[in-house]
């Protein structure tokens, strides 16, 4: 096994070599695309347990995907919330914070606007849009801020708390749904569709790809600048290296945590307006319930950086549709698309572990090199 | 039958995989290792129980299988965090993705996909003799599976192990402070990983329960974050085993109650907010309880060659 | 058991270990004889931590053999270690707080023993070992509310338990009083007369020469020479030691004029654990001043310094800057004042070091009005002073982009001191400003603390190296317990009287006490 190890680093090393130039540029590109690679190896390989060829469908898969626009443009609609998600989670890891709430925060957005666009039919879309999206943001940012308030006040684990407060609102959303919030037709567990004057308008006609996109990249950029430009990022990312330097410093480190919360909810808050008037129209119970999860996924793979997230939440965007145009196209069903991502994210956390590898196993050899010393 | 009988037989049975899966947190959490993955280990052991089950036509078959591929599952994240010293939260939540994904699929692979769910014959229950005429409690305390009489038994010898072998003060230790054990010669990562193994088969027993024991059939929903209630209670009984049980008792004892007044229909509160009454708990518990014995290590890999 | 003449207990041959960026131990060569107590003399960083983790199994080294009574040795974890009888006391207590001290000998279990470890017949033997030895302990007591002299004492039974007759003790006196560093002396001194062997790492010359018989000096992680006592003095092992001459800082002593920058009154702070950490201290710093506290550490040094800055609750008494009263004011307002604090971790307190040097840089300046203004930071700014100072101060470092942990701990503390001397126009608080730092790196902290107080600074220097205080301070006030209890003016302090003081026995009062 060790004799293996060695193997491989030895290997992996070489090829790195050759690329000493350009060393971490090249791997903050190569290991998403080698991971990825991976993860589809992995799902390949489960789809031959269903008597399936992978190569076949994976092939069909990119014949379908690039025919038309349609299919494209879907990408960038399906990862528009993950964008908002994936930046909820990274935002909050800057400061160490760990937000697991981010499903619960994008439900209660997605209720805010669903309430804000069922009573403002026949106001002028404008007006109609930037309520819902106050209104989403207002309320997943509140929803999360008392998550900080907790971990500023009592110095409750957020992990936990976070994690609670999004079954607490599903319940809510379960409740309301049911009950108050229910179709007129009384039929399903879900909400009248929402009018026409507060439906975010399409990108590219006749795709489901909408403004909330652009949306989403707004908000990506602004997470970047607050974080490296501004004396609360710095404030934030002191607090996440380092508390008792923060305070050392004379950062409020408590304000940080309910600000951060805060900030993190109301991103996710806004997944929830994306998803409501951009893409379903309405509020489905139980509708995208791996949206948080999955945030947390693209923010890793993105490295908790606005930027890369961006780029993980387009790939999880392609994941998605590529893994439901496998499901139309063969007999696949769906929750490949779950083992896709599974595999990915392993493979993403395992190329961490071998970068460090390869890192200390380069920098003994340059010692021993440099003495002369033969072993 | 009457309904306070009803309830704490209920309670018990409910409260079975909680305490299970609390008290494997328990001690992979004392080793300073977060168990990140239950939620998926569960729902790896509910499959793996039913299919076991299913196919051997024995329950017990089942639940052995559930033990065995729930550690085998539990060992990647082990290697993973243990060995690699990768993030845990990060770890479980991909592995908690790729157990929902590759229990629905194999699912499929196995079964197909059934007009009507498979079934099997979930765990009966074998009332102790004498013990199970006692009025009031006795159909409650001592009528109940094999597997709820296991879970009970198994939190004082927990208890025990703990705190009062050598080899609960080594896990103990390794929890507070990994080189104090590692300048005892003892191998810091062996013990924590040891310590996922045996939490992950634990938890993988714990998750068939729902399958097996209980509803006897499995679907992807089956768990619904009743994992992340057992890792929530590990936190809230302080790293006890009774703390545990004790916390495992009241959240089943709230889950009984919402069936109770579901089925019955009786409407005094809304039966969502029975639903989130366990959740709603857990934070107030996190808020109001000030000291906490949280192993001092807890979730920091060790590291032990630094330049 | 073989205490021949002419077996050596150890033998190291050609150790080498490599770390990333660095050769710890470089084709290293070392004896130890029974009946005898070695010297690993080096500075921070020569490697004698490392060479000795070798020795205990800790670490593998990259080449060599070791030899244990003239057979060679395979070593590979501390089990082994100890199964050879060899026994090691580090610098940073391998106890788990919360544990008792019968808990604590039981983890390493038993490795010259049989049968079942009992909780009784350990404590008894621990009872026996403690009498045998003078390190008396309570079996039950548990280890985290023990005193840290004490606490020592646990860890040299836990390897006296499992029968070592070598022990490798690292830096044992850094946290004893002169008192406790006497009992120390008189076990190792009994050890070896029984014909057991020590090896005791330090860098502290005075102490070395009163306790061991040879002495091996480590440079850069290898082997400038072995010294027996006789041959050896003190200005010969510092040479080796440092590879020239040493030299000690000088100041000119400022007289005490000017107006007063930081008077403390009456302070009553608490420490982590409830108690009283300081208890009713007072003291007054003028411009210009350098006014030293010394002291064992553990009496409230440090508590005193997190009080005036505002890391701590004040309970009683008053802070007063330069007339105005900082009491319990948060600390982004002390900062604001004038007031540069050099923490004595400045790994974990003073700087963030996943971050850039230039992000260090701005660290408790970050509000002010020329590098960031309406909350947006202004990147040339940052960028300018940034440079500024890594030029002025001769920090070392690739670039200012480089994170700060890839800098050497010398010049990561001459960051600290270089931002801290910019931020505190008023007021410097160093806390062991020149701990763990080579003898170069040290010589510019106090060098710039001088500066510091020649441009008008008032000074509070709180350090256990009581050279460094004589070298540095005008007048000094030795804290015991919390509370000062005398204050001295430099001219009229010695060696004796500051080491009795450091112990709690108060001198007779004398003409030079304010």
């Amino acid at each position: 096994m060790q004799a293996l190890n060695n193997l491989t680093t030895q290997i992996a090393g070489m090829v790195l070599d050759r690329m000493k130039q350009r060393d971490q540029s090249f791997w903050l590109v190569f290991s998403p695309i080698l991971s990825v690679i991976l993860g589809l190896l992995g799902s390949g390989l489960m789809m031959l347990l269903l008597g399936q060829n992978p190569i076949t469908v994976y092939y069909n898969l990119f014949r379908y995907a690039f025919r038309d626009i349609y299919n494209i443009a879907d990408i960038f609609a399906k990862s528009t919330p993950l964008i908002l998600t994936g930046l909820a989670f990274g935002f909050a890891f800057r400061a160490s914070l760990f937000n697991i709430g981010a499903q619960g925060q994008f439900y209660v957005g997605a209720l805010a606007a669903v309430v804000c666009a069922l009573h403002l039919e026949g106001a002028p879309p404008i007006l109609a849009l930037l309520a819902c999206f106050l209104a989403s943001a207002t309320a997943g940012g509140l929803w999360a801020a008392f998550i900080g308030y907790t971990k500023a006040r009592f110095n409750a684990n957020e992990f936990l708390v976070s994690m609670m407060s999004t079954y607490i609102a599903i319940a809510i959303m379960n409740f309301l749904i049911r009950g108050p919030l229910k179709e007129a037709k009384g039929e399903y567990p879900q909400t009248d569709v929402i009018p026409a004057n507060t439906w975010l308008p399409p990108l590219i006609p006749h795709t489901r790809l909408h403004w909330g996109f652009l949306l989403a990249v707004a908000v990506a950029l602004i997470a970047y600048f607050i974080l490296w430009k501004t004396t609360l990022g710095y404030k934030i990312r002191v607090v996440g290296h380092n508390q008792v330097a923060a305070r050392y410093a004379g950062i409020n480190t408590k304000r940080i945590f309910v600000i951060v919360f805060s900030i993190s909810g109301a991103f996710a808050g806004l997944a929830g307006f994306t998803e409501i008037n951009g893409m379903q129209h309405m509020l489905i119970e139980g509708f995208n319930p791996q949206i948080g999860a999955e945030g947390i996924g693209i923010a890793i793979l993105g490295n908790a950086h606005p930027i890369g997230i961006l780029l993980a939440a387009l790939l999880f965007g392609a994941l998605k549709v590529g893994g439901n145009l496998i499901t139309q196209t063969s007999e696949i069903p769906a929750s490949i698309i779950g083992i896709i991502e599974g595999f990915v994210m392993l493979a993403v956390i395992l190329s961490y572990y071998l970068q460090n590898k390869i890192r200390t196993w380069r920098s003994k050899k340059a010692l021993k090199s440099r003495e002369g010393v033969t072993l | 039958m009457n309904i306070f009988t009803g309830l704490l037989g209920s309670a018990l049975r409910m409260s079975t995989p909680l305490m299970l899966g609390a008290l494997a947190e328990v001690f992979v959490e004392r080793t300073g290792v977060m168990n990140i993955a239950i939620e998926g280990i569960f729902l790896i052991g509910a499959w793996a129980g039913f299919v076991g089950a299913y196919l051997s036509g024995n329950l017990l078959v089942g639940f052995l299988a559930a033990a065995i591929i729930g550690m085998a599952y539990g060992a990647v994240y082990g290697l993973i965090t243990v060995k690699f010293k990768q993030h845990q939260i990060v770890t479980g939540t991909a592995m908690n993705i790729l157990a929902l994904g590759l229990t629905s699929y194999l699912y499929r692979v196995l079964f197909g996909a059934p007009l009507l769910p498979l079934t099997v014959e979930p765990l009966m229950d074998l009332p102790i003799p004498m013990l199970s005429k006692i009025p009031l409690i006795g159909k409650a305390l001592f009528s109940q599976n094999a597997l709820t009489y296991l879970a009970i038994l198994l939190m004082p010898v927990g208890y025990w192990v703990l705190f009062r072998t050598r080899v609960g003060l080594i896990i103990r230790s390794t929890g507070e402070n990994p080189e104090a054990v590692d300048a005892a010669g003892i191998n810091v990562e062996r013990v924590r990983f040891l310590a996922v193994l045996a939490s992950s088969a634990l938890d993988g027993v714990a998750g068939a329960f729902y399958s097996i024991g209980f509803l006897g059939m499995f679907t992807s929903g089956i768990i619904g974050g009743r994992g992340w209630i057992a890792f929530a209670l590990c936190f809230l009984g302080n790293w006890n085993p009774v703390g545990v049980m004790l916390g495992a008792l009241i959240f089943g004892l709230a889950d009984a109650l919402s069936v109770v007044f579901l089925t019955s229909g009786i409407k005094i509160v809304p039966h969502e907010f029975l639903i989130a009454l366990p959740y709603i708990l857990t934070i107030i518990a996190t808020i109001s309880r000030r000291r906490f014995n949280v192993p001092a290590y807890l979730g920091k890999p060790y590291v032990k060659e630094s330049g | 058991m073989n205490t021949q003449s002419g077996v050596k207990a150890v033998e190291l041959r050609g150790i080498t270990k490599y770390f990333p960026g660095v050769i710890a131990n470089n084709n290293v060569d070392l004896d130890l004889n029974w009946g005898e107590v070695l010297a690993l003399l080096g500075e921070n960083g020569a490697g004698k931590t490392t060479l000795m983790n070798i020795l205990y199994g800790l670490y593998a080294p990259d080449a060599g053999e070791i030899y244990i009574n003239g057979a060679l040795a395979s070593i590979r974890s501390p089990q082994d270690a100890m199964r050879y009888g060899i026994g090691m006391i580090h610098q940073h207590f391998t106890l788990v707080p919360v544990h008792s001290v019968v808990e604590n000998v039981m983890l390493g279990g038993k490795a010259q023993r049989r049968g079942p470890m009992r909780v009784e017949d350990v404590a008894r033997e621990i009872e026996e070992l403690g009498n045998r030895y003078g390190l008396e302990v309570d079996p039950f007591a548990i280890v985290g509310q023990l005193p840290v002299g004490v606490q020592q004492r646990v860890e040299i039974l836990k390897a006296l338990y499992r029968g070592a007759r070598v022990l490798i003790m690292d830096e044992p006196t850094a946290v004893l009083t002169p008192q406790e560093t006497r009992k120390l002396f008189r076990f190792i001194r009994e050890f070896k007369e029984k014909g057991n062997a020590v090896i005791f790492i330090s860098h502290k010359l005075a102490e070395v020469m009163e306790i061991a018989d040879r002495i091996t000096v480590l440079r850069d992680g290898k082997v400038v020479g072995t010294l027996s006592r006789t041959q050896a003095s003190e200005r010969r092992l510092a040479y080796m030691m440092v590879g020239r001459e040493l030299k000690t800082p000088t100041r000119t002593r400022q007289k005490r004029s000017g107006r007063k920058i930081l008077e403390v009154k009456d302070l009553v702070v608490k420490g982590d654990r409830g108690n009283l950490a300081v208890d009713h201290l007072s003291l007054e710093i003028c411009q210009g001043e350098i006014f030293g506290i010394a002291g064992v550490s553990g009496n409230g040094q440090e508590e005193l310094a997190e009080a005036i800055c505002g890391l701590r609750q004040i309970e009683g008494g008053k802070v007063i800057l330069d007339g105005q009263e900082i009491t319990n004011a948060n600390p982004l307002t002390i900062i604001k004042a004038g007031v540069g604090y050099i923490p004595s971790d400045r790994r974990r307190e003073g700087l963030v070091l996943d971050m850039s040097v230039e992000e260090n840089v701005i660290l408790r300046r970050y509000f002010n009005p020329e590098i960031s203004n309406h909350g947006i930071i202004h990147r040339r700014a940052v960028h300018t002073q940034a440079t500024k100072l890594v030029q002025e101060f001769k920090i070392k470092t690739p670039s200012l982009a480089t994170k700060t942990k890839a800098l050497s701990g010398g010049n990561q503390q001459k960051l600290v001191v270089a931002r801290e001397y910019i931020t505190g126009s008023k007021v410097l608080i160093a806390v062991q400003p020149t701990r763990g730092l080579d003898v170069g790196a040290a010589e510019y902290v106090q060098t710039m603390l001088s500066r510091a107080s020649a441009e008008g600074k008032a000074i509070l220097l709180i350090s256990t190296e009581l050279a460094e205080i004589l070298a540095l301070s005008d007048r000094i006030g030795v804290i015991y317990r919390g509370k000062l209890l005398e204050i001295i003016d430099r001219a009229k302090a010695t060696v004796e009287k500051i080491g009795l003081l450091m112990a709690g026995i108060r001198g007779e009062r004398n003409a030079g006490v304010e």
